[in-house]
């Protein structure tokens, strides 16, 4: 691996960030619009059910634990389909630059926009809502590493699909995240999900970081075991992700980057 | 040396050969033109070259290394450029050329850029926008990234197509310098035969995904004996096309023009018998065969056997 050829991926892909209308909105807007609402809501039901003071600060966390997992998936999908949209997949892999390169380089890039759209979602509701997120300690970093990593195999799953089936099914990039929001009880305990779904649930990494939230908020303890079997099914799929994505690239020089041209 | 060799390539998309187990070698500062009708399987072995297409079979060797075992060194000395690849549009020119710069190991990147910029003279679109540029002013962009690190070898898509023609002849006095200057070895491909004969030392010819000729351009143009002889015809212009019906001389008539397709040997006897039959004409031009003759001969050839 060379820094110079990632430094050059990640320029190209931050010139894009500071230039696309679209993504300044992703990073900045979307996240606005849904503090608002939510806070908004959640403080009318914190006025009509007052005995239940925590509900706020659960779906503002949930909100903002949400946003780092659609950040990292986001940033390997939607960057990959930028490469399609420009038909410049080509003028990469022509260069000396690996595939494992570029992989990195789209990992590096969602840390490094969370870097600019969390603080700023987190800034919102702490002055809207008072919602502390420091409140989680350094626990919030192992939530941020635990999300990320579920991020990163969507968006290896997502591009792998879009890698083999082109752009006609590129919604998946935005849709397919959405798929895990009730399966892994972002604003919600998991026992209210019927009995079968839990079962889905607990396959699902970051079903047990959103559990570990609500229990430091509730309780002040950090639920360690959940978090250490969010780690070992998120090196998993990561392994199987990336595994799918190489194995749909490889298929895609098969027929060609000709042919995205 | 050989910088580039290619052995037995073949690529097959399920039933369909693409290419069928092609041969060659590029030399050191050798210029070589692929050409061929449209599916002859051009585009499928530059692809190939460049390692964005997997063969099916046989082996490419760049500075006598194996290019599959040796991408990334291989890659660092080599460039692509075509007219049908896009950069990224809502980057400028400037932005484009930082990006890429980074993606080899350059030296001095801010020189080299500002020197590819008054190379190609680009000075006026360098702030822009690719998206506001025009096709030619794109494929001169496209044809500049090339040229950024210093490449040993170049493969060139189709690299003057849609430039005006002050232009196109800048870009080929631009690739016989560089070749000239550095040794830069080039496969190009084009659909521009007198700029292939201008520019390049050796024509492949691919025809249903096989090399059907390799050689000079002059030489493949002689390989067909067909030249055209154009008259301006001030007597007997009836009693010419009459004789070229009998002797099955293709023409063409345009007014008192005829311009007569004719093999080289039959010239002094096609003259003599005009003379015989008292045909004047007060203007004269001989053309010999050139490459697109021997193109335009290969596609008949195709179209028959298809018919």
């Amino acid at each position: 691996m060379k820094i110079h050829r990632i430094y050059g991926l990640s320029l190209r892909y931050l010139y894009y960030f500071r230039k696309s209308w679209d993504r300044l909105s992703d990073a900045f807007y979307w996240p606005t619009i849904d503090l608002l609402v939510w806070g908004i809501t959640s403080s009318y039901i914190l006025k009509v059910a007052p005995n239940f003071p925590q509900f706020i600060l659960i779906v503002m966390s949930g909100l903002l634990l949400w946003l780092i997992l659609w950040r990292a998936q986001y940033e390997i999908s939607i960057n990959l389909l930028e490469e399609y949209w420009n038909r410049n997949l080509i003028n990469i892999f022509v260069s000396p630059v690996k595939f494992s390169e570029w992989i990195l380089t789209v990992m590096l890039l969602g840390f490094i926009k969370a870097a600019f759209s969390l603080p700023f979602a987190a800034f919102l509701a702490f002055l809207l809502y008072k919602f502390n997120i420091f409140m989680y300690g350094y626990y919030f970093l192992i939530f941020i590493l635990l999300l990320f990593m579920t991020g990163w195999s969507i968006g290896f799953l997502v591009s792998g699909i879009i890698l083999r089936f082109g752009t006609r099914i590129q919604t998946l990039a935005w849709t397919m995240i959405g798929l895990l929001s009730p399966l892994t009880a972002v604003y919600y305990p998991v026992s209210v999900l019927p009995f079968w779904v839990q079962k889905i649930s607990y396959l699902l990494p970051p079903t047990y970081v959103f559990e570990a939230g609500r229990a430091l908020i509730f309780n002040g303890v950090l639920e360690l075991r959940g978090l250490i079997i969010s780690l070992i099914l998120n090196l998993l799929y990561l392994i199987l992700s990336l595994w799918f994505l190489k194995r749909s690239f490889n298929k895609l020089l098969d027929q060609g980057l000709a042919k995205l041209y | 040396m050989d910088i580039i060799s290619v052995s037995n390539l073949s690529k097959k998309y399920d039933k369909y050969l693409a290419v069928d187990n092609i041969s060659f070698n590029l030399k050191e500062g050798e210029i070589i033109g692929i050409l061929g009708p449209n599916g002859a399987g051009k585009t499928t072995t530059i692809q190939m070259l460049l390692g964005v297409l997997t063969p099916t079979k046989g082996e490419i060797n760049y500075f006598g290394k194996n290019f599959h075992m040796n991408r990334e060194e291989i890659l660092e000395k080599i460039n692509f450029s075509s007219t049908y690849t896009n950069l990224p549009w809502i980057l400028t020119v400037k932005e484009n050329f930082d990006c890429i710069s980074y993606f080899y190991n350059i030296k001095n990147r801010k020189k080299r850029i500002k020197e590819i910029v008054e190379l190609f003279k680009l000075e006026d679109l360098y702030y822009l926008k690719i998206s506001s540029l025009s096709a030619g002013q794109l494929t001169r962009v496209n044809l500049a990234k090339s040229f950024i690190n210093y490449p040993e070898v170049l493969l060139l898509d189709e690299p003057t197509a849609s430039l005006d023609p002050e232009i196109a002849q800048y870009v080929r006095d631009f690739i016989l310098n560089q070749r000239k200057k550095f040794n830069v070895s080039i496969i190009l491909t084009s659909h521009n035969m007198s700029e292939v004969e201008e520019v390049c030392d050796r024509v492949i010819f691919l025809d249903q995904g096989k090399i059907i000729a390799n050689n000079t351009p002059e030489k493949l143009a002689k390989s067909i004996d067909l030249a055209h002889v154009d008259l301006f015809i001030t007597d007997g212009l009836k009693r010419t096309i009459v004789f070229c019906k009998k002797n099955n001389f293709k023409y063409k008539e345009s007014g008192r023009f005829l311009k007569v397709d004719i093999s080289e040997d039959k010239i002094h006897h096609f003259l003599k018998e005009l003379a015989l039959v008292g045909v004047t004409y007060n203007q004269i031009s001989i053309d010999k065969p050139t490459l697109e003759d021997y193109f335009l001969q290969v596609v008949k050839r195709k179209k028959n056997e298809n018919s």
